[in-house]
């Protein structure tokens, strides 16, 4: 597959814009499973994993061919991601109406990352109590738990995709796991 | 409290990422044998990697391609183009 990939980068370069449609093609999956899993809400995976391949088409230029192109492209999104969750972290101006959602401020934003009262939380089908669990994750833990299981890949991987030390993604999937049993434990009857 | 060595959980992380030395997981698993308190940690730690991988795959929308090749640049910069 890279083989393919890098000659489509190629044509890319070459000015060839369509090319970059295969390219598109063969990762918008992965991509977008991995936008979803970080950010917990299916429009702003779209946009943001879009987004993550506009980047990519324009920098395409920088992309080193002797390396993984997944890796590369991973590593424009998480960090895309990780930027859209710090953004949303309501520090200030926190009873100033949200764009487009008509009398939705940000109250009613965090209200929705706050923990469920527990009976909510038993009516949750897995699939979304999954991601619940997943969303109350600080990011730095998200992200290595979400590229270790949910995209399955190495932690050797996941280290180039965060630009961490191999010992540091482990330290946060091990933090991250102990959270989620953290999470998990509260609630009777769950693990 | 228990007194158990904090490398007995630090080895749990390392049997869980596969790694574990054959050293390691001689002395894990015969601290779990002989400690309740651990053996449960080990089996929610086992069901929380178990719940994570029960996540189902999701899949771009059907127009994604579209929508990606829509947003991009019309005129692709001359940057490294020109010499």
């Amino acid at each position: 597959m890279d083989a393919l990939v890098n000659k489509r980068i190629k044509q890319v370069l070459k000015g060839d814009k369509d090319a970059f449609a295969e390219i598109v093609d063969l990762y918008q999956h992965r991509l977008f499973q991995v936008c979803f899993r970080m950010l917990g809400n299916r429009h702003e995976a779209e946009d943001i994993a879009q987004e993550a391949f506009v980047r990519a088409f324009i920098n395409i230029h920088t992309f080193d061919q002797k390396r993984k192109f997944s890796t590369w492209l991973y590593r424009i999104a998480t960090n895309l991601c990780i930027d859209r969750i710090r953004k949303k972290k309501p520090d200030y101006y926190l009873d100033a109406e949200v764009k487009g959602t008509e009398g939705l401020d940000m109250y009613s934003q965090i209200a929705a990352e706050d923990e469920l009262p527990e009976e909510e939380l038993m009516k949750l089908e897995l699939q979304d109590r999954i991601q619940y669990e997943i969303s109350r994750l600080p990011d730095k833990y998200r992200s290595a738990i979400v590229l270790k299981y949910m995209e399955e890949l190495s932690l050797q991987e996941i280290s180039e995709i965060l630009e961490l030390p191999l010992g540091t993604v482990k330290t946060r999937i091990h933090r991250g796991r102990e959270a989620l049993r953290k999470q998990l434990s509260r609630q009777p009857n769950f693990l | 409290m228990n007194a158990c060595p904090e490398r007995i959980v630090h080895y749990m992380h390392e049997y869980l990422d596969g790694e574990i030395s054959r050293e390691h997981e001689l002395e894990l698993k015969s601290h779990l044998q002989s400690c309740v308190d651990c053996q449960a940690h080990m089996h929610e730690l086992s069901d929380v990697v178990a719940f994570v991988k029960g996540a189902a795959h999701v899949e771009a929308p059907t127009n994604f391609s579209n929508a990606v090749m829509a947003r991009l640049p019309k005129e692709k910069s001359h940057a490294g183009v020109s010499r």
